[in-house]
């Protein structure tokens, strides 16, 4: 019976993750008995379901349990595929923060408190954030701080601020700092100007200057004298709520964008053709997930996910990411993820042992991966080899739907206009034959109005 | 720009200089470590923060109430 631990849940000694013949479960251990019985007992637990907040589980038998202290054993509701704050574009982390807060006040309500804030407790389902650590709630007892006050400003106050500040990438800093950008490192790159938001210098200037000034003066715990009453949390709360809440970021700007306004190669009919093709060659395959590689704002990737299959965008533009979540939150659609994603340098696998947080190769495997006016990008501007590329689709997907853009075509010959062509190899017959190696073509089709070509293929058993 | 720099460091040293003996030392049993310098920072803005927080509240409803009164005033007219 295959039975390991969840590499990344491993901190808190409430419980931990495990999976056990492909489902995840999570061990209470009897040391959060109390905590636990307060979440269910209390109706917090319910309340929170209720409202999309929190990952629905039930319990199971206790026979599943891995060791003797163990109070319950829980199954959550399966998450479809995990994402992580550093793969999600401005308004993701936003939303992400604003259930965070909203969550803790739910719990204040019920006489408990969230000691967990990490970013990670928030993955995103049916379209919207969740929180899934059934454990990270505490009794509170009135007088207490809350704990996680320094984990929510790194986790996703200060990415927040520097993308919204000063440069959107910044968000790629949490892919550097696992446990979120360091209070110090956010005010000194945020602008001046900063500090007359009044909520900001408080949360993160004046924050930052405490951490440094105490960094090695502990403190003394027998000396209790001042406490943080309710009141005084909640404002605490409202205050991050409403500096959240106002922060701005306006995707415009970007290379891609404005791609299919300005493309002029792109003329209607042939993207009207390439709808209808993409379209065939998925009811033929009728796949129950698509990854979109290369999804610009999603054009392509809403013909997969109108016909109800699980659709995930992948884009390395912050801003085409950006348009693509505000457009699924807009519509109400639930089956498509947009997320930020660099192909040519995916998310690592980060934290203890490179194993915290999970490469993307090893988080799922889709049944049709897209990729559209892609091909051109990774050989052309990338200098990737045709055999490598069809090495990395053979590896994510059993069926392949990808556009061949000739050297002809006006978007190549603009990548090819500032460097020498060193792509003899760059051809639609050595195209075919690579893939044809590690794929069966079983069919093509040529995109009317253009010099591009769509093929549908199938990932060979290796 | 100097000035203000000046200033904020003056305010920053006096209220950071607080002797941390001030401060709760709460019966903190949460596994990740709040940091001595966020609970402070956190202890010394909350009062503050919290009575910002109840005029707010407190307009809301002196706004909800003068909403419902020209209403019923508009409805009498009407």
């Amino acid at each position: 019976m295959a039975n390991l631990n969840v590499a990344g849940s491993f901190r808190d000694p409430s419980g931990f993750l495990f999976l056990q013949d492909g489902i995840i479960y999570r061990q209470v251990n009897r040391v959060y008995k109390e905590h636990y019985d307060h979440l269910i007992n209390s109706g917090l637990y319910k309340s929170l379901v209720d409202s999309g907040l929190l990952i629905p589980h039930e319990e199971v038998d206790i026979n599943y349990a891995k060791s003797d202290n163990t109070y319950r054993v829980l199954k959550p509701e399966p998450i479809d595929f995990i994402s992580y704050p550093y793969e999600w574009c401005f308004s993701q982390l936003k939303d992400s923060a604003l259930v965070t807060l909203e969550i803790q006040k739910e719990a204040l309500k019920y006489g408990m408190t969230l000691k967990d804030c990490s970013a990670y407790n928030i993955q995103f389902r049916k379209g919207k954030p969740v929180f899934i650590d059934t454990l990270s709630f505490d009794r509170y007892h009135e007088g207490e701080p809350w704990v996680a006050y320094r984990q929510f400003c790194q986790h996703f106050l200060a990415p927040l601020v520097l993308m919204s500040y000063r440069d959107i990438r910044l968000n790629q800093l949490l892919r550097v700092y696992i446990d979120g950008v360091p209070l110090d490192l956010a005010s000194s790159l945020l602008p001046f100007h900063s500090r007359f938001n009044f909520h900001l210098l408080l949360h993160i200037h004046f924050h930052s200057k405490s951490q440094k000034h105490y960094a090695d003066k502990p403190m003394r715990k027998e000396m209790i004298k001042k406490r943080v009453s309710l009141t005084s949390l909640l404002g605490l709360i409202d205050s991050l709520e409403s500096l959240v809440r106002k922060l701005k970021w306006c995707p415009k700007g970007t290379e891609w964008d404005d791609y299919y306004i300005s493309n002029n190669n792109y003329i209607l009919e042939a993207i009207n053709h390439k709808k209808q093709l993409v379209s065939g060659f998925l009811d033929r395959i009728s796949p129950k997930t698509v990854w979109d590689l290369g999804a610009n704002t999603g054009l392509f990737s809403r013909i997969a996910s109108k016909k109800g299959i699980q659709t995930i965008c992948f884009d390395i533009d912050p801003a085409c990411v950006e348009i693509n979540y505000l457009t699924a939150v807009d519509e109400g659609e639930t089956n498509i993820l947009p997320l930020l994603l660099d192909l040519t340098n995916p998310s690592p696998g980060i934290g203890w042992e490179n194993e915290e947080r999970t490469p993307f190769l090893k988080r799922g495997h889709a049944d049709t991966a897209l990729a559209l006016a892609l091909i051109h990008h990774l050989v052309i501007s990338n200098n990737l080899p045709l055999d490598r590329i069809a090495s990395f689709f053979n590896k994510i997907c059993n069926s392949l739907i990808i556009e061949f853009v000739p050297k002809s075509d006006s978007n190549v010959q603009r990548l090819l206009a500032t460097r020498k062509d060193i792509f003899p190899n760059y051809t639609q017959g050595a195209f075919e034959s690579e893939f044809g190696k590690l794929f069966s073509i079983q069919t093509s089709e040529k995109i009317k109005n253009s010099e591009r070509t769509l093929y549908l293929m199938l990932a060979k058993e290796a | 720009m100097k000035g203000n720099l000046e200033t904020q460091s003056v305010i920053s040293s006096a209220v950071f200089s607080l002797p941390p003996l001030m401060f709760a030392a709460y019966n903190i049993h949460a596994y990740i470590d709040p940091g001595t310098g966020s609970l402070i920072i956190q202890v010394l803005i909350a009062s503050f923060l919290g009575a910002l927080f109840l005029l707010k509240v407190f307009w809301g409803k002196v706004k909800v109430f003068l909403n419902n009164l020209f209403s019923q005033f508009r409805k009498g007219n009407g």
